[in-house]
């Protein structure tokens, strides 16, 4: 890969210009992009949204420079509410976990474009600077191959616990990411304001006018799972590619929408818009995942009023995995960290701290969290070869109906 | 080396001088190949009809615009591209432009921030010096906005004065004021001017001020000088119709010579030069004294233009004489100034008796002054 | 005599003094090109990375993305069919006709341009009270109208809902009053009162400055013309106004055209903006067409810019208050009509503003004091407090956030005050194209904020190569810098106007004494100008406080960011921290304001 070079010798540069100290404190920089000095410092810097650990006062160069070559820095990114949530986020346990068990350390990267960033930072030609990154999604490595000629993330190679993963949830047909938990995107309604339908078709009828907020599927996770999962209902049309679950190959998921538009759906920007809105008793029913009442039961809210609906016993899957990047300085060491993320009782931290469903068959799960955690008979989702391609198209078209001004 | 090269062609050079200097915006040349020399400690004016470049050729030589061709220099260094604060000049504009958030005082002083006073007295001592100098003794400590139009004016004399400038350039400064407190003033700032012996040029749409206070005056038109003289010369002798117009009343005439005496006495000093020409002029003929400087080989047939001031058309006297009709009168005090119809075309003239009806007024050849002279 | 005068004269300055001069005199254009530096480095190199790839699609220069979108119905409405080539007449017949279709961008500007109304409908009865009035707490309060702008639209949205909802504030007072509720969320009109909420204190605070320079005499010279209150009112204090209402309007519209997450908030999607679909593009990576689109509303907002900045030109008000009108008493000094009815019409106002201005904020300090049984608790402060102390250091803790906006934003603001006093004065001499210049200078208020933050990413973080070197900025620097490219405008805007009106005589007097440019600039125009910097200033640190994407863009990690960015944080399933740190960044503002605005003097009144 082209960027290959440019690495080693940025990573060198910025472990001697962190030991000087001056540059992490200005926060510019200007390195040489074809030199060649001959330090083998490998550790991250400050300059992209790495949190280090000691990042406080931009010293975060420092340790890498000098001295501690004998421990590798495993940079790890990912979306920030995974290491930082105001109620419960894994990423704290995870750290000191992996360093406790593995003789290394581990900084977290949350660039706020999250994955976008780094396919940035590949069209732009500038190094990665991570190693592996933790929270892909199916269209996350639809949209990177499409956008990228070359590869951003390597092949999976030897993972221990890969055999351990559920069956269903494997959803890189090139091998590359790996699920590590997934989720349920469901109905969440208030119990004591209305009875939320059973079907998709429930959601037309009078009664429940104006009573469900959803997201913008542009621009929000469940948002985007819940239209596909009309995609998936209802099909996309008769020259479509989805032959929808409802049998009735003229009636697509937009002609739902179109009568869901008719029933007052609201259709807010993003899950916080929604959830505060429908928190506020704005309306009774809001897409969200089906962990709510894990949420509601920590903050001691009335669980009558956090009630879970999986429409045609349905909910959209959305599984979430890890991959090395191709350009990882330290992809030994990121399969290590992979290992260890579907480790049992690792299995178990994730899902209760980040709030979803474990990965793999053998997590060490407390007993009553799948009373609260609730799962559909009937998970769905679209795979890799059927997004690619149309989830595009879904949505535009979606859009230029719903929006039609 | 430097200083020696320095001081010798200062003595020589003038203290001012534009050398073809044009000034154009977009198509128009608002001051057009102007060479104009100020001499040291001169008071020069710039007075001309609005629009005539002379405020354009007062801002050319502070600074405030660089020429779009042609040389600016003092005291013969060339100052293309020196900004007005390294000029050592002082300006004084109509408004006063005193700043309003200062006290009088210290605006007086601003200009000392950037120079060490003169003589080497402190900062306070130069201001009140300077406050002295134009009769507002206690007026340091006062606001801008408390002072009538005339003591702003002088405040902003004084402020430019006091970082003791080589040069002082004063845009219509008084223009803004009464007739009476304009007059009393200009004594004023010409007093101050020979104390000094500042080099000044005074820029002035108005003649009368411009004849009384000058040494030297430049009555612009167009973007260009018509003539550089001192006010006597440029009175007496306009050298265009329209400095003979512009300059004091007159009244002009134009006609053709229809004959040429040889030459006369005329004073002592040219014998010999002057010739008497006789003019038709509307039907009249008149005699006007030629002579070679203005009208050098006149023949009959030629075009003669000429004036005769007011004060030299006398009633019921005079070589030529012209039958006219009492139009209006305005009293002025010592004279009264009365306007003639003279076949359609107005004669101004100078009196002390009223007049009415019809009167003839008649001029010697001597005194009319030939303005041109062509053959076509 | 003469003699003894022009040694005098020379003693007077030295050569060093000369060479001193020089280099002050080289100041002004000195800080000139470092403003230019920092706008093309920070604003639009970066920019321009994102906004070329509309014309260069795989390295191949092209229109069709353009054309295409100028074609679709979907954004252009009816106006589409003119670009695809069909007749004016027919065009306008669809545009008159009952079912036109604005399309997305028509609809954005249709909002922004009711949005607009509603901020100046709102504004300029609180510029009346601020500038005419006097009452305990004045200052404090015209202080606090910022506030409502640094505000991220999350807080604003749960301030809204709280207060206008079904079951919000203003339907449980009808509720009470035996009147019927009224259904405002989720529609065009909650749109616009929220824009309301951000821009009238914008439109309040520009027309305030102005009416307070309003000189008495003028007024009075009117009145003794024969001129009575209401028609000296038109005819010489209004003259003096519009300007400075229609600088607020104008950068309203500009706002309210590139709106973005509140719309979706408060309105829905049927209500989408613009910018929702550049949103998306760029989500989607499908930078073309988000460019386009980027720049089709980069356009229109330059146009109305444009269009605003050559009225500003040729209406220039060169009297400055002199002698400001005095205050009147809020309480009415006699029982007359003229003395009694504008107070009853401002008291209904505060009727309207305590609804749309103080209910919101006041519903979101309340929000970050009830617990998730609707009980008041501290548990959301508790949360700032615990988090404070034992957050992981790669988390973001409510200290630093406090800590480091207020370093940015005074970093910002002491930027942003010369770059914006050297671009107004440059803008304010007379040149061919000063207007194209001066709108140029505008751009960063009407750029989209995505396509800033994409470029932020390329130009900054990324960097540029140069022979071989790769020079890159973030951290505190490069948040500080591209804060103040942000606020800049700001000081622009409310500088320029002055300066304009200043008598050049002026300047060319203090520079005829010696005073170099730069000097000049210092010494008389900016104190003539005062409150117009004091505004300038105010704006400059209110935008720094409130910016969110290019600190999120250049943060290196853990150690630069700020309250906005520790609110979004702290947003989770309940908003309770997150509104708890928004009272604080509410507090904090308040506060630097208060203290900006004392510092700042009121009216260095002239």
């Amino acid at each position: 890969m082209s960027y290959d070079d440019t690495t080693e010798t940025r990573r060198r540069f910025l472990a001697l210009g962190g030991a000087a100290g001056a540059i992490a404190l200005a926060g510019c920089s200007a390195e040489p992009t074809d030199g060649s000095d001959g330090s083998d410092g490998t550790d991250g810097d400050g300059g992209d949204g790495t949190d280090g650990e000691d990042g406080e006062d931009g010293t975060d160069g420092e340790d890498g420079g000098e001295g501690d070559e004998e421990t590798p820095t495993l940079t790890v990114a990912t979306y920030s509410s995974f290491i930082d949530a105001p109620s419960v986020s894994p990423g704290e346990w995870l750290k000191e976990e992996f360093e406790s068990r593995v003789d290394a350390e581990l900084e977290w990267a949350t660039p706020d474009n999250e994955l976008n960033y780094y396919v940035e930072r590949a069209s732009s030609g500038v190094s990665i600077d991570a190693d592996l990154y933790v929270g892909l999604t199916t269209e996350d490595l639809v949209r990177v191959d499409e956008t990228l000629d070359d590869d951003l993330f390597a092949e999976r190679g030897e993972v221990a616990g890969f055999d351990d993963v559920r069956e269903g949830l494997l959803f890189d047909p090139f091998d590359r990411a790996l699920p590590f938990d997934t989720g349920y995107v469901s109905l969440v309604y208030d119990g004591t304001a209305t009875e939320a339908p059973e079907t998709f078709d429930g959601l037309l009828a009078d009664e429940h006018a104006g009573a469900l907020i959803a997201q913008n599927p542009g621009a929000s996770a469940t948002g985007r799972s819940f239209l596909l999962h009309t995609v998936h209902r209802f099909g996309d049309g008769p020259d479509g590619v989805v032959e929808g679950g409802d049998g009735d190959p003229e009636y697509d998921y937009l002609d739902y929408w179109a009568e869901l538009q008719d029933n007052d759906v609201r259709v807010l920007g993003s899950w916080d818009d929604a959830y505060s809105a429908w928190s506020e008793g704005e309306a009774p029913m809001v897409v969200s995942y089906s962990t709510d009442q894990v949420f509601a039961d920590m903050e001691g809210a009335d669980l009558e009023e956090h009630q879970i609906r999986f429409l045609n016993d349905q909910a959209y899957a959305t599984p979430e995995g890890m991959a090395v990047f191709a350009d990882a300085d330290e992809p030994e060491l990121a399969r290590e960290f992979m290992s260890f993320m579907l480790e049992p009782d690792v299995q178990g931290q994730i899902a209760e701290r980040n709030v979803a469903f474990p990965a793999t068959d053998t997590a060490e799960l407390p007993d009553d969290y799948a009373e609260l955690a609730q799962e559909p008979s009937e998970p769905v989702t679209f795979t890799y070869d059927e997004l690619q391609g149309s989830v595009s198209e879904w949505v535009e078209d979606w859009e230029r109906q719903f929006a039609g001004n | 080396m430097d200083s020696e090269r320095d001081a010798e062609p200062s003595r020589a050079a003038p203290a001012v001088e534009l050398d073809g200097v044009t000034k154009r915006y977009g198509d128009t040349a608002a001051v057009d190949d102007v060479s104009l020399r100020v001499r040291e400690g001169e008071f020069f004016t710039l007075v001309g009809p609005s629009g005539c470049g002379k405020t354009t050729t007062l801002r050319l030589i502070a600074g405030f615009e660089e020429p779009t061709a042609g040389t600016v220099r003092f005291a013969g260094d060339s100052v293309a591209g020196v900004p007005p604060e390294d000029r050592d000049v002082g300006v004084v504009f109509q408004n006063y432009a005193l700043f309003p958030h200062m006290t009088v005082g210290e605006n007086v002083g601003y200009g000392l921030n950037f120079a060490d006073p003169p003589d080497g007295v402190s900062r306070e001592e130069r201001v009140a010096e300077l406050l002295e100098l134009v009769d507002l003794p206690d007026a340091a400590d006062r606001d801008p906005e408390s002072l009538s139009g005339g003591q702003r004016q002088r405040v902003a004399m004084a402020r430019a004065l006091a970082p003791g400038p080589d040069l002082l350039l004063l845009d219509e400064p008084m223009s803004a004021l009464d007739a009476q407190l304009r007059e009393r003033l200009r004594v004023q700032v010409r007093t101050i001017q020979s104390e000094l012996g500042i080099t000044t040029v005074y820029v002035t749409h108005d003649q009368e001020e411009a004849l009384a206070i000058s040494d030297r005056v430049a009555v612009m038109r167009d973007g260009t000088p018509e003539q550089v003289a001192p006010p006597r010369t440029v009175y007496r002798e306009p050298s265009s119709r329209f400095v003979a117009a512009f300059v004091g009343d007159n009244n002009v005439f134009a006609g053709r010579v229809v004959d040429v005496d040889e030459p006369v006495a005329r004073d002592g000093e040219r014998e010999g030069t002057t010739r008497i020409a006789a003019v038709d002029v509307d039907g009249e003929t008149l005699r006007v004294a030629i002579d070679d400087a203005t009208a050098y080989g006149v023949t009959p047939g030629d075009r003669l233009t000429f004036c005769v001031r007011p004060e030299y058309l006398r009633i019921g006297d005079g070589a030529s004489r012209l039958r006219a009709t009492v139009a209006s009168a305005e009293f002025l005090g010592e004279t009264t100034r009365v306007t003639l119809d003279w076949g359609g075309r107005d004669l101004v003239v100078r009196t002390r008796d009223p007049l009415s009806g019809e009167v003839v007024v008649g001029f010697d050849p001597a005194d009319a002054h030939v303005i041109a002279a062509d053959d076509g | 005599m003469s003699d003894a005068n022009r040694d005098a004269a020379g003693g007077g300055r030295t050569l060093r003094d000369r060479l001193n001069g020089r280099l002050r005199g080289r100041l002004l254009t000195a800080l000139a090109a470092v403003t230019s530096v920092l706008l093309v480095g920070a604003f639009y190199y970066p920019v321009g990375t994102v906004l070329i790839e509309a014309v260069l699609v795989d390295g191949a220069p092209t229109l069709a993305v353009f054309g295409e979108l100028l074609r679709d119905p979907f954004y252009f409405g009816e106006l589409a069919r003119l670009f695809a080539g069909e007749s004016p007449v027919a065009v306008a017949r669809g545009l008159l006709s009952p079912d036109r279709r604005l399309g997305i961008v028509g609809f954005t500007a249709y909002q922004a341009a009711l949005s607009t109304v509603a901020s100046v409908a709102l504004g300029l009865p609180a510029a009346y009270l601020l500038a005419r009035f006097e009452f305990p707490g004045r200052r404090t309060l015209r202080s606090l109208t910022i506030v409502p702008f640094v505000l991220p639209s999350i807080m604003v949205a749960v301030g809204f809902v709280a207060t206008f909802g079904t079951n919000g504030t203003l339907n449980r007072v009808l509720g009470a009053a035996g009147l019927p509720p009224v259904d405002l969320m989720f529609t065009l009109e909650a749109i616009v009162i929220a824009h309301a909420f951000y821009n009238a204190p914008l439109v309040a605070r520009v027309t305030t400055a102005a009416w307070e320079s309003v000189d008495a005499s003028a007024v009075e010279t009117a009145r003794s013309l024969g001129a009575g209150p209401v028609r000296a009112f038109f005819d010489v204090v209004a003259p003096q106004v519009y300007p400075a209402v229609l600088t607020g309007a104008a950068l309203t519209f500009v706002f309210t055209f590139g709106t973005f997450p509140i719309v979706l908030a408060l309105g829905g999607f049927e209500l989408a903006t613009v910018e929702v679909f550049v949103y998306r593009l760029v989500r989607d990576l499908n930078y073309a067409e988000a460019a386009a689109l980027a720049i089709v509303e980069l356009a229109i907002s330059l146009g109305v810019l444009l269009a605003y900045l050559r009225y500003e030109a040729r209406n220039s008000v060169s009297s400055r208050g002199v002698r400001p009108l005095p205050r009147k008493p809020l309480v009415p000094t006699a029982p007359t009509a003229r003395e009694v009815l504008p107070r009853l019409g401002l008291a209904a106002y505060a009727v309207v503003a305590g609804l749309v201005f103080v209910a919101p904020i006041a519903s979101m300090v309340l929000a970050s004091v009830t617990g998730g049984d609707g009980a008041l608790t501290l548990e959301h402060y508790r949360f700032l407090l615990d988090r404070q102390r034992t957050g992981a250091a790669f988390q973001v803790r409510p200290w630093p956030a406090i800590r480091n906006s207020l370093a940015f934003a005074s970093a910002a603001t002491l930027l942003a005050l010369p770059m914006g006093v050297v671009v107004a004065v440059l803008t304010t001499r007379r040149y061919r194209g000063r207007k194209l210049v001066d709108t140029a200078a505008m751009a960063p208020l009407a750029v989209s904020g995505i396509i800033v933050g994409l470029g932020l990413l390329r130009g900054l973080v990324f960097g540029v190569e140069v022979a071989g070197w790769r020079f890159a900025a973030t951290g505190a620097v490069a948040i500080v810098v591209a804060h103040a490219v942000a606020g800049y405008p700001f000081v622009v805007r409310t500088v320029a106007p002055g300066l304009e009106g200043l008598d050049r005589s002026l300047i060319e007097s203090a520079r005829a004494l010696g005073a170099s440019r730069a000097r000049v600039i210092r010494d008389v125009e900016l104190p003539l100008v005062w409150p117009g910097v004091v505004a300038g200033a105010a704006f400059a640190f209110a935008i720094s406080i409130g910016e969110f994407t290019a600190t999120v863009v250049l943060a290196t990690g853990a150690d630069a960011y700020t309250m906005p960015v520790a609110i979004e944080r702290f947003i989770g399933r309940r908003l309770g921290p997150a509104t708890a740190m928004g009272v604080v960044l509410l507090v904090v503002t308040g506060l630097s304001f208060v203290v900006i605005e004392r510092l700042g003097g009121e009216t260095r009144g002239l």
